[in-house]
């Protein structure tokens, strides 16, 4: 059953993926001249497993063309449009940041301190953000470095550069895998879609503007960054990523080809994306950078940027101690 | 100069695997790895049998050249398609780029360690100084450079695979079309190796280098 899935599947999306850069079988003279076996030559091309008197580690073809269609996928599309996705994205940012300035508080901090993030969360998004920045750096790596690396570094040193960006790419990724799992679970309730979003799309997040929009724990920006980055693009780069990662499990080049394109767009779209969470996270924002990094924010903080939720957790009694030194080293182990 | 190929004649190619052997026997290939490959069409169907040799076709647009992030890949002025084993990461792009299955690895191990690639050289080694035990070590014999053809096509016995210059072995394989009737579009891999419309096509489209 599964494993019947699994064919239906691989077919489908090879259809889908592969199809999209068929090519036709050239037309060759054929019929029923003796001797000529373009017929059989053409059928070859189809991808139907042939006999090989020994077992060898490449698959029973002759020869594969999906091959190619994977090459121009990646040479093509995915480097270049993927590069100009990202320089753009950082330009946007940069933009962004000339025209808005950095985002600071409103009133004067009060000194008392809420807590946003606990010690398990701040762990596990550390988790995930250093192994994020591990696999962007090492995965760009491969994929740029040919064309912007070597001619600084030269080809001998690119290669022991790429070599270990390779085995960091594959031993960091599954422990981004399994972290991110963790965190999507550990943030899915406060990310579901509330009310109160509804305003926050209406006045774009008050990007702009500079208006404050009321929200619960999480506004809509970071629910969509938490749907669409965390979990539909984190479960899209990892479990592709597991499938390139482990060749043994009877993947064929194929489903190796897939992944990767899948992998490779997946990937250059959470980086674009992440530049802007990590810009906002850290230099964009004040106090945001805090929150992640003690656990706390100040109360004025959390009332600007996340009202419905102060007011829940000031009456819930979260809040911590009311000096500020006395709340940090607790939150520092 | 000339531009090295190989040619399979499948109406000679009887699957004794011979090129094979040979191949494996004078570069002490790797356990595991198989440079070269026989591959059988409609076996079993009676009359319509094709047996083909296959191994790196040494391609005019390599798209290992083309996918290698690394670079590893040249050619030589021969045409021969080489990798510097020293350099590559063993990153597998080149296995699922070849149309042929040439490069092979000799692990398969979890966390993508595969080693490094290895594929034909058409007997003419790597890098490292020509005949060196360095180049043997890691390429095999250098045979090209001892003014000798790819052993696999020396050794067939029924002369259905040919090894060397282009405009030689199409003369070859014209005067065998010739003698026996048909029309030649048998010469299955030259188009995908080589260049024929079709890949001039995809190439104006893709746009990589």
């Amino acid at each position: 059953m599964c494993a019947h899935l699994i064919v239906t599947l691989r077919a489908v999306l090879l259809a889908a993926v592969l199809g999209l850069g068929w090519i036709a079988a050239p037309a060759v003279a054929a019929g029923e001249q003796p001797g000529n076996n373009a017929d059989v030559y053409r059928a070859v091309r189809d991808g139907t497993a042939q006999s090989i008197t020994f077992t060898a580690p490449a698959d029973r073809m002759l020869i594969q063309s999906e091959g190619q269609t994977w090459r121009q996928w990646r040479n093509g599309p995915i480097t270049q449009i993927g590069g100009w996705v990202l320089a753009g994205v950082f330009v946007a940012l940069v933009l962004f940041r000339l025209i808005r300035g950095k985002i600071k508080l409103e009133g004067p901090p009060t000194g008392r301190l809420i807590q946003r993030f606990t010690t398990a969360e701040r762990m596990t998004h550390w988790t995930v953000a250093l192994s994020f920045t591990l696999l962007a750096l090492t995965g760009l790596t491969l994929l740029f470095g040919k064309h912007v690396v070597i001619p600084l570094i030269g080809y001998s040193a690119f290669s022991w550069l790429a070599a270990l960006a390779k085995n960091v790419h594959n031993f960091v990724g599954p422990l981004f895998f399994v972290a991110t799992l963790v965190m999507a679970a550990m943030f899915a309730r406060d990310n579901v879609w509330q009310a109160i979003d509804a305003l926050w799309i209406r006045k774009a997040g008050g990007l702009l503007s500079g208006e404050h929009v009321p929200s619960w724990r999480f506004n809509f920006g970071e629910k969509t960054w938490f749907w669409i980055g965390v979990v539909c693009l984190g479960l899209l780069v990892g479990i592709t990523g597991l499938v390139l990662d482990f060749p043994g499990y009877g993947q064929i080049r194929q489903d190796m080809q897939l992944a990767h394109i899948l992998h490779a767009s997946g990937a250059l779209v959470f980086m674009a994306l992440s530049l802007g969470h990590i810009y906002i996270g850290s230099i964009g924002m004040e106090g945001a950078l805090e929150s992640m990094k003690t656990g706390y924010v100040d109360e004025t903080w959390a009332k600007e940027h996340h009202e419905y939720w102060y007011r829940e957790a000031k009456n819930a009694g979260t809040a911590a101690p009311a000096a500020p030194t006395a709340a940090r080293p607790s939150a520092a182990h | 100069m000339a531009r090295m190929k190989f040619l399979c004649d499948t109406e000679r190619c009887i699957e004794c695997n011979g090129c094979v052997t040979a191949c494996k026997n004078e570069h002490e290939v790797p356990w595991g790895i198989q440079r070269r490959r026989v591959v059988t069409i409609n076996d079993g169907v009676i009359g319509q049998e094709k047996s083909m040799s296959v191994a790196c076709m040494h391609c005019s647009d390599a798209p290992c050249m083309a996918v290698c992030p690394v670079d590893v890949f040249y050619r030589t002025e021969d045409g021969v398609v080489l990798h510097d084993k020293d350099a590559c990461i063993g990153c597998g792009y080149c296995f699922y780029a070849c149309p042929f299955g040439a490069p092979q690895f000799p692990q398969t191990g979890t966390f993508g360690q595969r080693g490094k690639m290895d594929k034909c050289t058409f007997c003419a080694g790597g890098p490292e100084a020509d005949g060196s035990d360095a180049e043997f070590e890691k390429y095999g014999k250098n045979r090209l450079a001892e003014g000798k053809l790819p052993l696999c096509a020396e050794m067939c016995s029924t002369k259905a695979l040919l090894a060397g210059d282009g405009t030689a072995l199409a003369d070859i394989f014209r005067e065998r079309v010739v003698r026996r009737g048909g029309s030649g579009a048998e010469m299955i891999g030259w188009n995908t190796a080589y260049g024929g419309g079709e890949q001039k096509r995809q190439q104006t489209r893709g746009g990589d280098k």
